[in-house]
């Protein structure tokens, strides 16, 4: 029967990699497998790994990005003299409203 | 600690998703319950062989009652299907026949040993309707 011929060739393409009783297949019948609950279990063991690796990920880009940037704002300006910047620009002639020493 | 608030809040979470749908094994899930009693997976299962077994079943009924099962987080019991093919050949919807067929292959995702399963227990049912499956109508190939 062709629907016996194509059910044979389901199963053994479904289990072939798996067993080495191919062609007996056909004639034990398949045990029951679970069919409830396996999003849930998947949830159950995908979840905490994903949220884990969130916040890993979060955390290393803290440290690695946004806290040396911080740290070299930091640094830029703790010996930061405006005025002296003020006036290396005023003398540079950007200004409207204050025009170099020598003009 | 951490983890198990993590599954409490997973359990829950798919719980009220499923609504009405089977019961849990799992140790927590006496906790998430109210006062009701929680349904076993068996009178899960006779409930919704009994909705596909209506005899003036209408093609609506049949459809949402599709829609919702396919929403839980199972695969149906092959009784449940044999319900459902029943009132399709009742409809005379071939279609929907095969697409149940589709759907339920579908919803094992990875799980492979689920499908040839399904079809060996429904083989009988699948013969006296006279229902192919996509397997051998060839439109289960993209």
């Amino acid at each position: 029967m062709d629907t016996s011929r194509r059910l044979g060739q389901t199963i053994n393409s479904v289990y072939s990699p798996l067993s080495v009783k191919v062609v007996s297949v056909m004639t034990m019948s398949l045990p029951k497998p679970v069919m409830r609950g396996l999003l849930s279990k998947r949830l159950r063991f995908h979840l905490p790994i994903a949220f884990t690796l969130s916040v890993v990920a979060a955390a290393v880009f803290k440290y690695t990005v946004t806290e040396p940037r911080k740290q070299a704002y930091a640094d830029f300006y703790k010996q930061y003299d405006a005025m002296k910047e003020f006036n290396a620009m005023k003398e540079a002639g950007i200004f409207e409203s204050v025009r170099p020493s020598g003009e | 600690m951490m983890f198990s608030a993590v599954v409490r809040l997973s359990a829950s979470g798919i719980r009220s998703l499923a609504r009405a749908g089977p019961s849990y094994t799992a140790p927590l899930a006496s906790r998430c319950y109210s006062h009701a009693k929680a349904e076993t997976d068996e009178e899960f299962d006779a409930r919704w062989v009994t909705y596909f077994s209506k005899p003036d079943i209408d093609a609506w009924e049949l459809k949402k009652g599709m829609n919702t099962l396919i929403g839980y987080d199972l695969v149906p019991e092959p009784k449940i299907l044999d319900s459902a093919l029943r009132a399709c050949r009742r409809l005379n919807d071939l279609a929907s026949a095969i697409r149940i067929l589709e759907a339920v292959k579908d919803k094992s995702g990875p799980h492979k040993e689920i499908y040839p399963y399904l079809i060996q227990e429904l083989k009988p049912t699948l013969q006296e309707l006279g229902i192919s499956t996509p397997e051998e109508l060839g439109i289960d190939q993209i």
